[in-house]
């Protein structure tokens, strides 16, 4: 960057030379001037790679301070997620064991079986929290194996179609002739469908329908599932992957069990599997949630254990 | 005449055995599950305590109902406990008031952590009724 200065001439001229000395003067002087130059970009180029290296660092610093805020945050709310259904269930046994209720069997019992479903909320939280620090620290590394899709469709088709009926929604499965071979993880694809058709059904009122249309697409394998269901208000789509995140009807109604993972997690594996997945929805008239996948070309790249990281 | 206690906390079976714990302390209930309901219910019926939960997922979460209900000089009189699933009254302040706002500042009158032991409810919500 710095450049050495030129050695100046020798002074070879005569006493009296006067133009000589100027001539000389006007050498050292561009000289001077041509130094001073360089020396200013030279410090103008240092000033400005500090500047960035300082936003830069500024910006690190801050992401590094919104990951750790992020963090706690989430701490607070699984904390929250778990003692609130167990304060629940501790003050059914409460008012059961301490004679609140003044014998009333069938109100102890009523309220011991809703202690029994809250306490199976915090045992599926947990399993969905497994899954999910499962799926933060082994991001890409999880064990895909190639998958036949109808062996993992199937059984889910029939629990789901046990579900529908129960809660006397009509549920039509449209099979493509053909269905792709997936590299996959077997159990948390199972999950991922499991979750989207269980949420279809969980939210479409009695007498309302659900159509899933699982066939290969072009290269890819579709999956998608539309309901006749309460919709999700404009307001409340942007945030429907978060972690925790549940709509206000779902939550005022008591319709859905569970802590609102769900949605959450069935996103991340879709991304750990490399898929994608969309929500689209009307308030009250329906939504439809879209996922697709890469079909698994024998011998293309990253075969069983890739280790692609987002 | 019976004390009213309305509660706000959007979990069924909390808000159930609640009643009944209070019910069995003499004390009449009413319910919402949110802050915005608690605003409609208030314009019903006056009760003499509010027992306030933190983080309810639908519209008012209980600091924003605490310093809705201070901000109302109808009901700035009524005593406002704070029943929360969080680990401490500084989570609440962290998590749930605006850092740029006077951040020490949150209005209630008590602070219970879930799980509450009836006997500490009926204990707090006599306290607070009788002053």
């Amino acid at each position: 960057m710095q450049q050495d200065m030129k050695r100046l001439p020798p002074d070879r001229s005569e006493p009296n030379d006067t133009a000589g000395h100027l001539a000389r003067i006007k050498g050292w002087h561009e000289e001077f001037e041509s130094s001073i130059d360089t020396l200013v970009s030279y410090l103008q180029d240092l000033s400005r790679r500090s500047k960035q290296a300082q936003v830069e660092c500024s910006r690190n610093y801050s992401r590094a301070a919104e990951l750790s805020r992020a963090k706690s945050r989430f701490t607070y709310e699984v904390s929250h997620e778990v003692r609130s259904p167990l304060a629940a269930v501790y003050n059914v046994l409460n008012v059961v064991i301490d004679g609140y209720l003044k014998g009333d069997r069938e109100k102890q019992v009523e309220l011991l079986i809703r202690a029994r479903r809250r306490v199976r909320e915090v045992i599926a939280l947990l399993n969905d929290l497994l899954t999910l620090s499962l799926l933060e620290e082994s991001t890409g590394r999880l064990k895909k194996e190639s998958l036949d899709l109808r062996s993992i469709l199937v059984p889910v088709y029939d629990q789901m179609r046990d579900y529908a009926a129960e809660r006397d929604v009509k549920l039509s499965w449209q099979w493509g002739d053909e269905l792709p071979v997936l590299l996959g993880n077997t159990e948390l694809l199972r999950r991922v469908f499991i979750n989207i058709v269980d949420n279809a059904i969980k939210y479409t009122d009695p007498g309302g329908s659900v159509e899933v249309d699982a066939r290969k697409d072009g290269d890819t394998f579709l999956f998608q599932v539309a309901d006749t269901g309460i919709g999700i208000p404009d307001d409340e789509l942007p945030r429907i992957f978060e972690v925790f995140f549940r709509g206000a009807r779902a939550r005022s109604e008591g319709k859905a069990e569970g802590m609102g993972l769900g949605l959450s997690l069935v996103k991340r594996i879709v991304d750990d599997h490399r898929g994608t997945i969309s929500l689209t929805s009307k308030f009250g008239v329906g939504t439809t949630v879209t996922v697709r996948f890469l079909e698994h070309q024998k011998g293309a790249s990253g075969g069983e254990a890739s280790t692609h990281s987002r | 005449m019976a004390k009213r206690v309305l509660i706000v906390d959007d979990d069924p079976e909390f808000v159930e055995t609640t009643k009944i714990i209070l019910e069995s302390g003499g004390y009449e209930t009413s319910w919402a599950k949110d802050g915005l309901e608690a605003l409609t219910r208030l314009n019903e019926t006056r009760p003499d305590i509010i027992l306030l939960d933190v983080m309810m997922r639908t519209k008012g979460d209980g600091v924003w109902t605490s310093q809705r209900l201070r901000s109302d000089e109808r009901f700035r009189g009524i005593p406002v406990l704070m029943i929360t699933a969080v680990n401490r009254e500084s989570d609440t302040r962290s998590f749930h008031l605006d850092p740029s706002a006077d951040g020490d500042f949150l209005p209630v009158d008590g602070f219970l952590e879930k799980p509450v032991e009836p006997e500490v409810l009926l204990r707090e919500v006599a306290r607070l009724t009788s002053r």
